[in-house]
């Protein structure tokens, strides 16, 4: 896995720097672009089975018979399973497990999968689902969190009231009297569609079951090894020691894979079951079906201003459609209200979410998770108010900027902030002070800020271990293998760990191969979410790297005999002080180091310190961090006046991520973030008729295509945190939640209309310059256009 | 998962007909960029398939005096980067252009496109979907989804291609047993989503002319949510002829808004003079008459309805001003 032998070429840069801060193309790139890479869906198991679902075809449903005895007749056909196979509910929150694999009692979505079939070829697997009957009693189904809630609904949990899987209410200062020392106070709802993630590579899972020991092996395309290899042991009530997890390369993720998803656990019964190997590969639409995405949201939100643009409290009322079970969920509706925090000086902010149920597919993290749609309510707002007071977007928001270090109202510790530095660069890179309000009709610039945490504080799993280790290993050939559990899902983690490696030992990159999760041989890590892979596992990979490098120190001292203090470590050897010529190269000084010892094996940790995991209120945990990245952007649009076309023309993004551990890496996250916020602003949106997916493919769910990929310059912000490796942050999901403000105030410039609802497809902007009932666009009054 | 089939691959235009004629299930291939995704979904389940890639002959192009001759082969990569079509029939190449994305115009085919299968949001959808939706008469159903008690399918033609050769004047060149019928391309089609082409079940898509005559503009645009791969939910089609300040002759054609391209008719009055209000106006008035947009894509029939004078207008005006 991810083992590059190979020398890697270091892209030159004017600084030419080797370890941290250099340009490296990724270490597993070449396996990706000459095909070589190996996805779950390719990994070679002869003689698997050919494992498929069958998925309710009803939103809502009590079941009372699955009748399975044809399907399992049918020549060829080696397991069926039902409900009946694991009784275990799974969910990645411990409180919110409500998921079955496979429905028992109770179908709650269409897809919702309901029994699973093993057999010899796909054509067969098809027949045996075909042959399977079901018996049921439909419920009234829900579609909108409003339907969900109203009085007398049928609940989806018989645990949750009203269908409301977790509401979240905080006040954190004094917001009454917040508004009442406002000069401007400002109420507004907003709409936000559903969103799916649409990475490059469905689900897929590989299964084999060892019969004669009662262990099983899965591979899958996991953000979460750790996570499934539990659930696993928890459905299919397994030791977990006889249970291994690997995950292959894994075509993205976006937070679709970063909790165990039903396709997993199916896929092992299914080999236990047919005590085989099963392969199990989804459909796109299966896809879009597993979902977890982010939710459909309605906004309301006020905020009061003084005259001179000072925050002076925030009001926030969010409602989810949480889709039809637990997963995240929780989590998401509290992040909308933590966040809300963190990124400006607001001395009152109250909070109210409600988190609930329907027939659609389960929601669950996407890229800034829970906290993008509040992020497109608040800027949008701000900018609005900022306009009836007549002072520039820019600076409404540096009046309102943190000073770090602070703790803000709820708990949130800020140690590096380099919005400020952020603004200054997008305000001049954009020619925004020439050019706001002038490009005249059909052309307009936005702009907003957004942040996100460099991972959670404080773990989903609370086992007082750290939060990252990283292995090191260092043998007879003197070569330095890291092994890591981190899960590198295209984000480039793998290249991050080996980076931080080859910058603390100062060796060549021919000496360092990585291998990572392979549950039997690298360190448990907990994943590869809300950004906390390059911070923690990063920490920690410094961490090991330095107790390696002060035993090389001891070997070349000894093997130079000479005190440790007189080595001057120059990274692929050893020197004497003031003695340049006495030296003894790194396979000389590994030979040493394992004298009377044999391989070495070095282990570096990462832990939050507990002060950093947020308040004393419930749910304080999420939003916690130890460093928040900060990003400002500004975007330019031109808007067809007669189609109502948006086309994003350019964006300027600035991000402080504390430190580019390569810069390369950062501007790619940066632009793939901006990139997907984009789609959630022009085309992107789930549909659902009567709860059945309309749009579970990729012609239908419009994400955008080259054509619409505007040209995204990014500015790196080095704001050095002191916590963060050599002062990193995150780089990928902040940059996401600013696009859609910042798009829908470029459009307002463009248009004179301001969008609430999103997205702000060409059917919005059509209906908004061709009101119904009137044929000719209304005139649109426009500063700067003669 | 793509079903078993047998694949024939004759050299020759008559030999492929005779084929189709010996075998009853079978389907011709060529980009197969239309019929691979719905082989797969089960919308289509021929026992042959009959790949048109080895005949030669029909990827001719050629351009006598007064018309061009396209085999039904050529591609729509070669139809949008050819520059006499872009000069002579711009409606034709931008049409060609707007067809899905780059890779699939290298493989896809003038026949392909204007023989595309009608589409419905309640059609091209997996097996399993429809199957959960209780399908529609398109296929195994009984009912049509977008118009429950009516009797015939409404599933849209998508073309983006069609419309541009209607307002071009083009012919199509039939081929069977029999050898060679000529037809107008406007009589080619048929207002039925589950009947839409006047081909017979032996017949091929051989060729298309179109008239290369003086003093023609043409142009062709659809509504897109992106840029690309888009099916278009409503797409329009105008060729005009000016003489001084009159508008002499004047054509337009509609996709994605019938189960047929539709040309529209009751344009005259606009002809004989300069291009006014009132004529826009009743370019409006036409092409919701003429069309029938119904509830079969994601995109709401609202909008399509309201947005294709608006396109068409642009579109004209644009034209008339050169």
């Amino acid at each position: 896995m991810n083992a590059p032998d190979r020398r890697i070429a270091v892209v030159k840069t004017a600084k030419e720097p080797h370890g941290v801060g250099a340009r490296l193309p990724f270490v597993d790139g070449v396996e990706k672009v000459t095909g070589t890479a190996r996805y779950t869906a390719d990994m070679p198991a002869a003689n698997a089975l050919v494992g498929m679902l069958l998925r309710s075809p009803y939103a809502h449903a009590e079941l009372l018979e699955v009748d399975i005895s044809e399907a399992v007749a049918t020549p060829g056909v080696r397991a069926v399973i039902t409900g009946d196979a694991c009784d275990m509910p799974f969910g990645v929150i411990p409180i919110a497990q409500n998921e079955f694999p496979l429905a028992r009692d109770k179908v709650r979505y269409i897809g919702d999968p309901i029994a699973a079939v093993a057999a010899v070829d796909e054509a067969t697997a098809r027949l045996a689902i075909s042959r399977i009957r079901l018996r049921v009693r439909e419920l009234p189904a829900y579609f909108t969190a409003a339907a969900a809630r109203q009085p007398g609904a049928v609940l989806l949990h018989d645990n949750k009231p009203d269908n409301i899987e977790r509401q979240v209410h905080n006040e954190f200062g004094d917001t009454q009297a917040g508004f009442a020392a406002a000069e401007l106070v400002r109420e507004e709802t907003y709409e936000c569609a559903e969103v799916h993630h649409a990475m490059m590579e469905p689900n897929a899972a590989l299964a084999a079951w060892d019969n004669e020991r009662g262990h099983l092996t899965l591979w899958s395309v996991t953000q979460v090894p750790y996570y499934v290899h539990l659930t696993l042991a928890r459905c299919l009530k397994m030791e977990a020691a006889h249970i291994r997890v690997i995950k292959p390369f894994v075509g993205g993720g976006f937070g679709h894979r970063t909790e165990s998803l039903n396709f997993e656990v199916i896929c092992a019964l299914l080999a236990r079951a047919a005590n085989g190997t099963v392969r199990l590969l989804q459909t796109r639409e299966e896809t879009f079906l597993s979902h977890r995405g982010r939710p459909e949201s309605h906004i309301r939100i006020k905020l009061g201003l003084t005259r001179d643009g000072r925050l002076t409290a925030c009001d926030a009322e969010v409602v989810q459609r949480g889709g039809a079970y637990g997963g995240y969920g929780l989590v998401t509706i509290l992040y909308s209200g933590a966040l809300l925090n963190g990124l400006y000086d607001i001395p009152a902010v109250k909070y109210d979410g409600y988190r609930v149920y329907a027939n659609t597919p389960a929601c669950g993290a996407m890229r800034g998770h829970g906290t993008v749609n509040i992020r497109f309510a608040f800027e949008s707002l701000l900018d609005s108010m900022a306009a009836e007071l007549g002072l520039d977007p820019f600076e409404v928001r540096r009046r309102n900027l943190l000073q770090s270090p602070t703790e803000t109202i709820n708990g949130l510790i800020i140690t590096s902030y380099g919005l400020p530095d952020c603004l200054d660069w997008v305000e001049s890179a954009s020619g925004w002070r020439e050019r706001k309000g002038k490009l005249g009709r059909g052309k307009g610039l936005g702009m907003a800020c957004s942040h996100f945490v460099s991972g959670s504080a404080k773990p989903v799993h609370w086992s007082g271990e750290p939060h990252a280790v990283i292995i090191l290993k260092l043998d007879f050939d003197a070569a330095v293998t890291i092994l890591t559990g981190a899960s590198d899902i295209g984000q480039g983690s793998s290249t991050i760990i080996t980076q931080v490696v080859a910058e603390v030992l100062g060796i060549g990159y021919h000496r360092i191969r990585i291998v990572a999760n392979d549950s039997a041989i690298t360190p448990k890590d907990n994943g590869s979410y809300s950004s906390r892979v390059t911070f923690m596992v990063g920490n920690a990979a410094a961490d090991a790297a330095e107790n390696l490098k002060r035993i090389l120190v001891a070997s070349a001292a000894r093997r130079l005999k000479v005190d440790e203090s007189e080595v001057v470590w120059l990274g692929e050897a050893a020197a004497v002080s003031g003695d340049p010529e006495r030296q003894i190269p790194f396979a000389e000084i590994a030979e040493e180091a394992l004298v009377g010892t044999g391989t070495l094996t070095v282990k570096g940790t990462f832990t939050c310190p507990p002060e950093f995991q947020g308040g004393k209120h419930r749910g304080a945990a999420v939003g916690s961090s130890m460093g928040f990245s900060y990003t400002a952007q500004a975007v330019e649009v031109s808007v067809d006046m007669d189609l109502g076309t948006v086309t994003v023309d350019k964006v300027w993004a600035a991000i402080d991520c504390g430190f580019a551990l390569n810069p390369m890496s950062v501007e790619g996250q940066v632009q793939g973030a901006v990139w997907m916020g984009m789609g959630q602003a022009i085309s992107e949106e789930t549909v659902y008729e009567n709860g059945r997916h309309m749009a579970a493919n990729l012609l239908d769910y419009r994400v955008p295509t080259i054509v619409e990929s505007p040209d995204i310059e990014v500015h790196i912000v080095e704001s050095i945190d002191p916590n963060g490796p050599f002062g990193a942050k995150e780089a990928s999901e902040g940059p996401l939640s600013g696009f859609m403000s910042a798009l829908a105030a470029a459009v307002e410039d463009a248009t004179g209309h301001r969008f609430t609802a999103l997205p702000i497809t060409p059917l919005r902007v059509f209906d908004a310059l061709h009101p119904r009932g009137n044929k000719k666009p209304p005139p649109t009054a426009k500063q700067g256009d003669a | 998962m793509l079903p078993d089939f047998r694949l024939a691959r004759p050299q020759s235009a008559a030999a492929a007909v005779a084929l189709r004629a010996e075998n009853p299930g079978s389907r011709f291939i060529a980009g197969g960029t239309d019929l691979l995704p719905n082989i797969r979904r089960g919308l289509a389940s021929p026992e042959v398939l009959i790949d048109l890639g080895g005949v030669a002959e029909l990827r001719e192009l050629r351009a006598d005096d007064d018309k061009l001759r396209i085999g039904a082969g050529v591609t729509l990569a070669t139809i949008a980067a050819d520059v006499r079509i872009q000069q002579r029939l711009p409606a034709l190449a931008q049409a060609a252009l707007a067809v899905a994305g780059p890779t699939h115009r290298a493989a896809a085919t003038l026949c392909g496109n204007l023989c595309l299968d009608t589409r419905c949001q309640y059609y091209n959808q997996s097996e399993s979907w429809r199957t959960g939706n209780q399908f529609c008469m398109k296929l195994v159903g009984d009912i049509c989804r977008v118009a429950p008690k009516s009797a015939r399918c409404y599933a849209a033609f998508s073309g983006d291609v069609a419309p541009a050769l209607l307002v071009l004047g083009a012919t199509v060149e039939l081929l069977g047993p029999q050898g060679v019928r000529r037809l107008p391309l406007a009589e080619f089609y048929r207002d039925d989503g589950m009947d839409w082409l006047a081909l017979g079940k032996d017949e091929m898509l051989y060729a298309v002319e179109v008239p290369l005559a003086d003093g023609w503009l043409s142009t062709y645009d659809k509504i897109r949510i992106r840029g690309a791969v888009d099916f278009p939910p409503v797409g329009v089609a105008i060729a005009l002829r000016r003489e001084g300040e009159a508008l002499a002759e004047l054509r337009s054609a509609c996709t994605g808004a019938s189960s047929r391209p539709e040309l529209i008719d009751g344009l005259e009055p606009l002809v004989g003079k300069p291009l006014d209000e009132a004529g826009l106006a009743l370019l409006d008035k036409r092409l919701l008459k003429c069309t029938q947009p119904m509830e079969t894509t994601v995109v709401p029939v609202p909008y399509r309805r309201r947005v294709m004078p608006v396109l068409a207008r642009k579109l004209l005006r644009n034209l008339w001003q050169g």
